[in-house]
């Protein structure tokens, strides 16, 4: 009986989890392994500014971003600043839009991604810990490991289209956290696809 | 070189990832008119026909997704209008909420024709764009176009019973004052909560809004539903917003069944102010708080006749007795201190409740958790009390709560008074869950104030007569002697202890399949036989306690963690041919099996060869639906479905393929797991 007590308790938390990341706070910690199968410990990166990006291509909203290479633009021009960006995979490996690790090495080429990695996240731990609801959904975490922005990558919410166009958030958060300041937008709600956990 | 590179980039993307095509779902133009006369308005409909399974979004998608678009391609004089939304589904999957289409929408849009159009055929054409899901997403587009004739009279066209019919899915305009929307308390800097009233002149099942995209701001998609009051279906709202000023006005549609059908209503609702000082949850007036204050004391007093209390009033007539000799001012004091002491219990149960519901706002589905938790707790708490009655093993505090609250009480002046409340309170406990349900029900609801007051009040009749008495000690003539009939009336009153364990237990049973049913079960004797080696050979034993107290333990615990390992079993619901046509419309297989209890060889079927491992497995991997016709007791229903499919009785498994359109899988009686795998694979297809 107890050990049902405790199963319940966990399965609680676990709910309370599903979305525990809040703006301030300090962001979910978590260990996932890349598709070079590299490790990535968040804490790690502990004075650097990190980037999460929910990731599914095979999503039109996430796909216009990348079709258009306005993504890509960005991944790079953040990086270069020593930005951590990660993408993060959710995609159940149930579903047909899951990649094997052969299939997103062959992505992560053809696509020309500037990401720092791509984490293997089939599991849905890291998604369900942020509350990832859609591809894409951005998190920018500051250096001191706390929550900055979370939510759209932009203000238009299109599936085609210049993205270029748009007023972009992450670039935003991640410029105003450079120059030491708290981001003037924290909290959008994000767009695309549901995340396939 | 760059540009080649981006070229090629480019031609690379189109034909690898990009290319999937949409097609899941076929849009067409239809129009309500052939012929139509300049000035009139003519009702297009923009008709989306998706496969089973796929899904395409409502004007606000929730979670995930997006609406569908139409961009008019018209001669000039005809404008079109807003599109009209049917009402939509609300679709959860992984926690995600969104408000969907399965199989079929019409969207109507209105197009108004000027005064001077010139007779003849016109060409009406327009680009529609979707996002269709199902376990992916696609990007979904298609040009569509109809003619309609400009001339002197206006004629019906072959297409306007289809859109007479889609007019019929639209939300209807709600008369006004049909609902109103109030602020709640704050759950959060960015969330605040509302509650919507809404008088429906008919009964209303599954009562829900569905939000319009906000401005800013975002309405959360789980939905509370309050106890009605005075006939209003009341339910509670999370507004989010992240930033800027809160919404003045929430738009959306309520929905609900009404007499089995769905229908829905367009609402724009101001979102009014409560009163400080007063939440919104319920509507505060003096009548109903003195009504529900005078139940609660009167549910207090009655609860000095609940069998958990009888024992207790033995106690303070035992106090009674003594007190009697007393000074009456000194007995009368000790009154007040009892009931002090009830209070006192009383408000730390009232406190225990007013956290309970502080944290059930913030994790409002948190709350069905902690009620399963309760019913068990419940179940098991009452088992003990039950044996506890029949003298299996005894409550030691001290060597017997009883004689031990007895001797505090005679002892120790107004300390024991004190106690002996207290004690009242904790052994009301059992019954007070039973018999003052609808008062702590009730109680959730309430401001924290409200609540204090109701236990306050229960405190008070719980206490009543005991000052009454001693307040008029020539009443106490009346009461009995104790005597050698106080063990037997003990053990008498375990037996409706155990009907209240029968009743708890059949509560849980909402809460545990059936498997966990039986463990429960199992493990509540378990219960009971440790309690008796506790009680025997440790509390009266007279040498080896330490091994017996093991013994107890090692049972208890042995069959606990079996019991509560039970879980892992197929989650079955009833079968009905609408669960069937359901599934298969979400693209998912489903699995039946029509059973009987009395039926052995389903049972041997099911232990055997569907709720193994390997093929919940399979079930969870293909996404089936698992449906149980329950034929223990006769059923018109399934005796018809089982002759469609040849048999007089049950057992029948049949396995219904994900497309609706093949033969559905009949299962041999006997059953072994690789033949249910081997169905579902082919189902999966």
């Amino acid at each position: 009986m107890k050990r049902m007590l405790t199963l319940f308790t966990l399965l609680a938390a676990a709910a309370t989890v599903f979305a525990a990341a809040e703006i301030g706070k300090p962001a979910p910690d978590f260990t996932a392994t890349d598709i070079l199968g590299k490790t990535h410990k968040l804490a790690d990166y502990k004075g650097k500014i990190v980037v999460l990006e929910s990731y599914n291509l095979d999503c039109p909203y996430c796909a216009n971003h990348f079709k258009s290479g306005a993504m890509q633009e960005l991944q790079a021009e953040l990086t270069a600043k020593g930005v951590v960006w990660l993408l993060v995979n959710s995609v159940n490996p149930k579903n047909s839009s899951h990649r094997s690790i052969d299939a997103a090495q062959k992505e992560w080429t053809a696509q020309h991604l500037k990401a720092t990695a791509w984490l293997d996240d089939s599991s849905g731990t890291i998604g369900k810990a942020y509350g990832m609801k859609t591809t894409p959904h951005m998190f920018v975490i500051a250096k001191d490991g706390t929550l900055a922005y979370q939510g759209a990558i932009d203000d238009r919410a299109a599936s085609d289209g210049d993205p270029r166009t748009a007023r972009n958030y992450v670039r935003e958060a991640v410029t105003a956290l450079e120059a030491g300041r708290k981001p003037a937008v924290t909290q959008t709600k994000s767009y695309g696809c549901g995340v396939k956990y | 070189m760059k540009t080649l590179g981006r070229l090629l980039f480019a031609a690379l993307l189109a034909s690898s990832t990009f290319a999937a095509s949409a097609a899941h779902t076929r849009a067409t133009l239809l129009l309500a008119a052939s012929t139509a006369q300049p000035g009139d308005t003519v009702l297009a409909a923009v008709r989306l026909q998706m496969d089973p399974g796929w899904h395409t979004y409502w004007r606000n998608g929730g979670d995930s997704g997006g609406p569908t678009t139409i961009q008019w391609d018209l001669p000039p004089g005809i404008t079109a209008g807003e599109i009209q939304w049917p009402t939509p589904e609300k679709f959860t999957l992984e926690g995600l909420t969104t408000y969907v289409y399965h199989n079929e929408a019409t969207l109507l849009v209105p197009l108004k024709l000027a005064a001077d159009l010139k007779p003849g055929p016109l060409e009406l054409k327009a680009k529609v764009a979707w996002l269709e899901c199902e376990e992916q997403c696609f990007k979904g587009a298609a040009s569509v176009h109809a003619s309609l004739q400009i001339g002197g009279e206006t004629q019906a066209s072959p297409n306007a019973t289809k859109i007479e019919a889609a007019k019929k899915k639209l939300p209807e305009a709600a008369p006004a004052a049909m609902a109103r929307a109030l602020w709640d308390k704050a759950s959060a800097a960015d969330t605040r909560s509302v509650i919507f009233e809404w008088s429906a002149d008919k009964a209303v099942t599954d009562p829900d809004f569905l939000p319009y995209t906000g401005d800013h701001f975002d309405v959360q998609s789980p939905t509370e539903r309050l106890p009605d009051v005075d006939g209003r279906i009341r339910l509670r709202k999370d507004v989010k917003k992240p930033e800027g000023d809160w919404p003045k006005q929430l738009r959306g549609i309520l929905t609900g069944k009404v007499d089995g059908a769905s229908r829905g209503w367009e609402v724009a609702l101001p979102i009014e102010t409560a009163p400080p000082g007063k939440t919104a949850s319920a509507p505060f007036s003096l009548g109903a708080l003195l009504t529900s204050l005078g139940l609660a004391f009167l549910g207090g007093l009655i609860l000095n006749v609940m069998p958990c209390v009888l024992p207790v009033i033995a106690l303070k007539i035992f106090s009674f007795v003594k007190q009697s000799g007393e000074a009456p001012g000194r007995a009368r004091r000790l009154s007040l201190v009892y009931a002090l002491g009830i209070l006192v219990s009383f408000l730390v149960l009232a406190g225990f409740v007013i956290a309970v519901q502080q944290a059930g706002q913030v994790a409002s589905w948190g709350m069905q958790m902690q009620n399963r938790n309760f019913v068990l707790g419940m179940t098991i708490l009452v088992t003990l009390v039950a044996l506890n009655l029949f003298g299996v093993f005894e409550i030691t505090l001290a060597g017997g709560a009883m004689s031990a609250a007895d001797s505090l009480a005679g002892k120790s002046g107004a300390p024991g008074a004190f106690f002996n409340g207290v004690l009242a309170t904790v052994l009301a406990i059992p019954c007070t869950a039973p018999a003052l349900a609808s008062a702590v029900g009730f109680a959730f609801t309430q401001p924290p104030l409200v609540i204090l007051l109701t236990f306050c009040f229960i405190a008070l009749g719980l206490a009543a007569p005991y000052v009454v008495l001693t307040w008029n000690p020539a009443l106490l003539k009346f009461l009995p002697k104790p005597g050698a009939w106080m063990q037997r009336f003990k053990i008498a009153l375990g037996f409706p202890m155990l009907a209240t364990v029968i009743w708890l237990y059949k509560l849980s049973l909402n809460h545990l399949n059936k498997s966990q049913s039986l463990w429960f079960g199992i493990f509540l004797v378990a219960l009971g036989m440790a309690a008796w080696i506790w009680g025997e050979f440790v509390q009266r034993g007279a040498g080896r306690r330490g091994v017996a107290a093991l013994l107890s333990l090692a049972l208890l615990g042995a069959v606990g963690t079996y019991a509560a390992t039970r879980n892992e079993g197929i989650k079955w619901e009833r079968w009905s041919q609408a669960a069937v046509d359901k599934a298969r419309a979400e693209g998912r297989p489903v699995l039946v099996d029509f059973t009987a209890d009395w039926c052995l060889t389903c049972q041997v079927n099911l232990t055997t060869s569907i709720d193994v491992a390997k093929v919940r497995e399979k079930l969870a991997e293909v996404k089936a639906a698992t449906l149980v016709g329950d034929y223990t007791l006769e059923d018109a229903t399934i005796g018809k479905e089982l002759h469609r499919f040849g048999r007089d009785a049950v057992p029948l498994v049949v396995v219904f393929p994900r497309n609706p359109s093949a033969e559905p899988i009949v299962l041999p009686p006997v059953l072994r797991p690789q033949l249910v795998l081997d169905a579902l694979a082919k189902a999966s297809q």
